[in-house]
């Protein structure tokens, strides 16, 4: 239940937009019904791959904002305290098929969408007056939650897949101010990675 | 007497009751041995509490008792701490007592125990400790597997300056554990093989967001850390004061010093509360004030308490006072002035009094430009007034008042404010005027300035200024003009009579008291020596010698930009005992000549002019080098010459000049120095030490040389540093006398040119005219009188002529002789009117030749050759025919001239003269004789024709090598 905390449980309720929108997607039956709550625009894949590029783009620069506002030790110690050895993190396989990525990206960017709410609540807390920082997670919150909307459909419309088993990272909110330092700067770093080879996938 | 003895023993008899009473309650001692009901620890923050109880209390008894409580670290026998404290316990109450470890519970383990004394007099016969209680374990554990690092506490918050001791706890893997504050490594203590403690001593306050400390393994790069919140520490509130303006409503306010909040939520920013002792009551505060209300009108005395609290610390302060004596009054209000003339004005106000039984002081104050001109206090009741005098006409003011408590007086109340202005009056003082006396053309321009009036003497805006010249010598003449301000001076042209200027200032009231220069016949500009004076940076000392006794004032003039055309005029009115004074001015700049005059105003007669001087506050180099002219150019000497060059103007005393001279041989001849300039190069130096001195002649130099010179002027302080040098070139030694000779020859040689060339028309006529007239020939005549005394005249006779053809006209029949030459002559005698191009010239009586033309081809074929000789012999070869004398005038005039204007073998294109009327245009003296061609010729155009264009009959005979046309009018 730690999961369907605070931060957690109002993203997803924005990602899915409808009601009990927050519990795991099991991938649907190829007969299943499939109805997304906007039409879906008519250049998917270009949406996806600007959105993916966008975010590529951004990530690194929100990473250093990131480890720099939690100060030292992080910006010297990136390896041991930000280093990309997420356990959880949902596995992207670049050379499946189009379907196999899109339901990968998925839960990627559903898992990150979750993790990114958390690391933004943390900061607003611990570092108030770092308003960059903010920004660059707000607008990467919104571009990962127009992705997350944008892969469905393409999932709805033409694979006809309406729901997806998600996973997502552990609640920070019980946790130190350390900790949190240390995983939102893991989850960052990770993502600048993962998110580099998810742009190049597409 | 008998009631003390009865009391004593009253008060024996009692006293014995209550040691009965004692001894039959703790006949026997009881043991009150503390238990410990629980023992229970917390993380955040880092506290253990200790829960005990006192079992052995009778049923709701109360007993003061001191607890004594011993603490260990590790194991039991490793006592750290023993605390003492008193407390009163109460039956079947469970006691808590916290206590804060200074080494993370999560690191090691604690062990606690706690006996008791009863401290109650009402058991002196115990007074032992109890047994201890069993030893309690306080610990948390925590999840340790091999390969892990933990730190210990989790984001504590400590006050700046404190100190906290942070612990690691890691796995049996784990050896080398390196921690560090933010970037600083800290070094640790091995507490066990898995517990290393770090000791922060005096911590200081980094940032609100907390310090990161940090652990990690070399071994396995594990790491963990905390965030250390540092508060800083809670200040103590400054100037705690409470007042009232109401009596409803007490305003107390503070310093608050710091904010100690934290982010992350740790500590939020401290609390301020207020409490009241003898009302009991207590309010949450803001961060600097609060706002009490006042419930019980009867409480005149109040004691308050501010408590500032954070998580970390209290900070309180107290201020005790009587109501009355903290009344911070209102503002008074209803402030109204009268203004009753230009100097008076009447304010009145009114006062937020509790009654008339209050007295209230009041304190008025004047401002005029921000400047508090007038103060008064005054004491009122309910309202008061005040009486503004001696104010100025047409000034602003404000008038303020505010207001306290006269008997217990605590503080001003704030101002309220009015502003009033005063009407205008007639300007109060006189204006100061001076003048410049300049004659021009028979009149005098009179240049008047005047200070305009300041605004306390002018009373109101200064409108136009009057000026009346009455001439005193002829009443009739006077003048009058009115100025516009802001103007401050005007110009007036007089005749040279006595004139009285009265000049006053005007604005909307009235006029100045007037101002009376007197002008007399003399202007007053006498002829005095100009002395020098030396000025400072502070000005200039003038003194002067009194010419006389009966002198009004004194008055120093000087203009202010001296260099420049326009005069602005300043002068200073002295006393007229005064002999001297300084001037000084913000205007005066280094480098600027002043002229100062020193005027005498005498009681009666003309202004006197009593001394010139004329200084520098700073005397500079000059900064303008002197324009030189060179003359005088030899080949030893040349002259320079800078009259043009103005030394009043410089910025020093100019002293003299120096001349210098450079050339390539560098030999400086007497009277010049050699000197190296700035440039490093060496010249010659002349010094000219007279100032006036502004030609000097360079001499002793070598022909045909070059020579560089510059003047440059100098002042006391230096040279003019500007100065260029300029070249000159000696000239040749003999080159003057070339020049003397050469010239004067050149000269006649060229007015002969001109005067041969001017009679060359009367030279050619006289001694070589085209047609020689022997008779007129005057040069030649001697000559061939001389070689041929009988020969005058070529004898026709002699020449036999190849072709001759006569016409004669009279007759009207034409004579053609056909021959070789095919000459065409026509017979002259008399002439018919000749036709024209030229209509003025009209019907020609003369005889002229007209279109003598050789036609080129013809030349070209040879066609001359026809000719069997010169025509020279050709006319001689019409000697034994006798034409008529004026046909032969004609062949001789036309073919001399042909011939010596042109060599026949050589010439392709021959121009012969041509003879016409000298008469054209001039009908009347038309003559049909021609026995005069001379007067009546002149040259007409020639013109080369080409063959088409040949008359027919020249085509046609084309081995015609001349052809005379005679009466062109006729049909040919």
């Amino acid at each position: 239940m730690k999961v369907l905390a605070a931060g957690v449980v109002p993203l997803l309720l924005v990602l899915h937009w409808k009601h009990g929108a927050a519990s795991p997607l099991p991938i649907t039956p190829v007969n299943a019904t499939c109805a997304t709550r906007h039409p879906c625009h008519g250049n998917l894949m270009n949406q996806i791959k600007n959105q993916l590029a966008q975010l590529n783009g951004s990530a690194n620069a929100l990473f250093i904002s990131y480890y720099t506002a939690q100060g030292e030790p992080f910006p010297n110690n990136l390896d041991k305290l930000c280093g990309p050895n997420m356990t959880d993190f949902p596995p992207f396989h670049a050379n499946g098929t189009e379907k196999a990525k899109l339901v990968e990206l998925y839960r990627l960017v559903a898992y990150l969408g979750a993790s990114l709410g958390n690391v933004t609540r943390d900061q607003k807390i611990l570092n108030p007056n770092a308003l960059s920082l903010h920004s660059k997670l707000n607008a990467t919150t919104d571009t990962m939650r127009g992705l997350l909307s944008n892969v469905l459909c393409r999932l709805c419309n033409k694979y006809h897949v309406g729901h997806v088993d998600v996973t997502y990272g552990p609640d920070t909110a019980g946790k130190d101010a350390f900790q949190k330092k240390k995983l939102g700067c893991q989850l960052l770093g990770t993502y600048k990675q993962v998110i580099s080879l998810v742009a190049q996938a597409f | 007497m008998a009631f003390s003895v009865v009391l004593q023993k009253a008060f024996l008899l009692a006293l014995l009751s209550l040691r009965a009473y004692q001894n039959e309650v703790f006949d026997e001692p009881i043991q009150l041995v503390p238990e410990v009901q629980n023992v229970s620890t917390s993380s955040k923050p880092q506290q253990v509490n200790l829960q005990w109880t006192v079992p052995n209390l009778a049923h709701h008894q109360e007993l003061k008792m001191m607890l004594q409580i011993e603490i260990s670290r590790i194991k039991t026998s490793n006592v750290i701490q023993v605390v003492n404290y008193t407390t009163t316990v109460k039956w079947n109450q469970v006691m808590h007592w916290n206590w804060k470890p200074d080494i993370p519970l999560e690191c090691v383990k604690y062990f606690l125990r706690i006996r008791g004394m009863v401290d109650d007099d009402k058991f002196l016969l115990q007074s032992s400790w109890s047994n201890w209680s069993s030893w309690q374990e306080a610990h948390i554990p925590v999840s340790l597997e091999p390969n892990t690092v933990l730190v210990f506490p989790e984001d504590p918050l400590v006050e700046e300056g404190s100190n906290i001791t942070i612990c690691s706890v890691y796995g049996r893997n784990q050896h080398n554990v390196s921690c560090y504050l933010q970037e600083k490594p800290i070094p640790g203590e091995q507490l066990d093989s898995h517990v290393s403690i770090f000791n922060l001593n005096n911590v200081v306050f980094f940032r609100d967001t907390g310090t990161n400390f940090f652990c990690n393994s070399i071994d396995t790069k594990l790491e963990d850390g905390i965030v250390l919140f540092v508060s800083k520490v809670l200040e103590e509130p400054k100037n705690f004061s409470c007042e009232t303006q109401d009596f409803k409503t007490l305003n107390c306010i503070w310093e608050p010093g710091v904010d100690t909040a934290l982010a992350w939520k740790q500590q939020p920013p401290q609390n301020y509360t207020l409490f009241e002792s003898f009302s009991g009551r207590r309010k949450l505060c803001n961060k600097s004030s609060c706002d009490w209300q006042i419930t019980d009108d009867s409480q005149e005395i109040y004691n308050f308490t501010l408590i500032a609290k954070n998580y970390l610390r209290t900070r309180s302060v107290s201020v005790s006072f009587h109501l009355t004596h903290r009344v911070y009054l209102k503002a008074p209000h209803n402030v109204s002035l009268e203004i009753i003339n230009t100097t008076k004005a009447h304010m009145t106000w009114k006062v937020h009094s509790r009654g008339n039984d209050y007295t209230l002081l009041c304190q008025i104050e004047l401002l005029c430009e921000k400047e508090v001109i007038h103060e008064h206090n005054v004491s009122v009741h309910m309202s008061g007034d005040y009486l503004f005098n001696d104010l100025d006409p047409d000034t602003e003011y404000k008038a303020s008042v505010r207001c306290a408590d006269a008997t217990h007086f605590w503080k001003w109340s704030n101002w309220a404010e009015k502003t009033f202005s005063t009407p205008e009056a007639a300007p109060s003082e006189a204006l100061d005027v001076w003048r410049i006396v300049r004659s021009k053309n028979g009149s005098r321009i009179v240049t008047l300035f005047w200070k305009p009036l300041s605004k306390s003497r002018a009373n109101g805006k200064i409108l136009f200024y009057n000026i009346v010249a009455e001439n005193q010598d002829k009443p009739a003449k006077s003048k009058h003009c009115s100025i516009p301000a802001p103007a401050s001076d005007t110009q007036l042209t007089l005749d040279q009579s006595s004139y009285k200027l009265h000049i006053t200032a005007n604005n909307s009231v009235g006029m100045s008291p007037e101002t009376i220069l007197v002008l007399s016949r003399e202007s007053g500009n006498q002829e005095v020596v100009e002395k020098r004076i030396n000025g400072t940076k502070d000005g200039f000392l003038i003194s002067w010698e009194p010419r006389s006794r009966d002198v009004i004032s004194y008055i120093v003039d000087w203009c202010a930009h001296s260099q420049n055309q326009l005069c602005d005029l300043q002068w200073k009115n002295l006393g007229p005992n005064t002999t001297s004074t300084i001037i000084s001015s913000d205007a005066f700049k280094p480098g600027v000549r002043y002229n100062f005059r020193i005027f005498e105003i005498p009681v009666q007669g003309p202004v006197y002019l009593v001394e010139k001087q004329t200084g520098y506050t700073q005397e500079l180099a000059p900064l303008e080098s002197p324009e030189v002219l060179t003359s005088n150019l030899t080949s030893h000497s040349f002259t320079l010459s800078w009259q043009g060059y103005a030394s009043q103007f410089q910025a020093g005393f100019i002293q003299g000049y120096r001349v210098y001279l450079k050339s390539k041989e560098m030999h400086c001849h007497s009277g010049w120095d050699k000197v190296l300039l700035s440039d490093n190069s060496v010249c010659c130096n002349y010094d000219i030490k007279d100032p006036k001195q502004k030609i000097f002649t360079v001499e002793n130099l070598r022909p045909e040389s070059d020579y560089e010179f510059s003047v440059r002027s100098y002042t006391s302080v230096g040279e003019n540093q500007n100065a260029t040098f300029m070249m000159v070139t000696t000239p040749d030694e003999h080159s003057h006398m070339l020049l003397k000779t050469m010239l004067p020859m050149s000269l006649c040689v060229l007015l002969i040119m001109v005067v041969c060339y001017w009679k060359s028309q009367w030279v050619k006529e006289t001694c070589y005219p085209d047609i020689p007239n022997p008779s007129k020939s005057s040069i030649l005549s001697p000559i061939k009188y001389m070689q041929n005394p009988h020969l005058t005249i070529m004898n026709v006779k002699d020449c036999i002529p190849d072709v001759l053809e006569v016409i004669n006209k009279a007759e009207g029949t034409k004579t053609l002789y056909t021959g070789a030459g095919k000459l065409h002559a026509e017979n002259v005698t008399k002439l018919p009117p000749v036709p024209t191009e030229k209509d003025s010239c009209g019907p020609v009586p003369c005889i002229f030749f007209e279109n003598f033309t050789y036609d080129q081809l013809a030349f070209d074929s040879d066609s001359h050759g026809h000719v069997p000789g010169p025509l020279k012999d050709i006319l001689c070869q019409l000697g034994p025919l006798t034409p008529p004398k004026n046909l032969l005038n004609v062949l001789g005039n036309s073919n001399m001239k042909s011939l010596t204007g042109s060599p026949t073998e050589e010439t392709s294109l021959i121009y012969v003269s041509q003879l016409a009327s000298p008469t054209c245009g001039d009908k009347d003296s038309l003559t049909t004789n021609l026995p005069r061609p001379v007067h009546c010729s002149e040259y007409k155009m020639q013109m080369a024709v080409p063959p088409s264009l040949a008359s027919p009959a020249l085509s046609k005979n084309s081995d015609l090598s001349s052809m005379i046309l005679l009466g062109k009018g006729e049909p040919g």
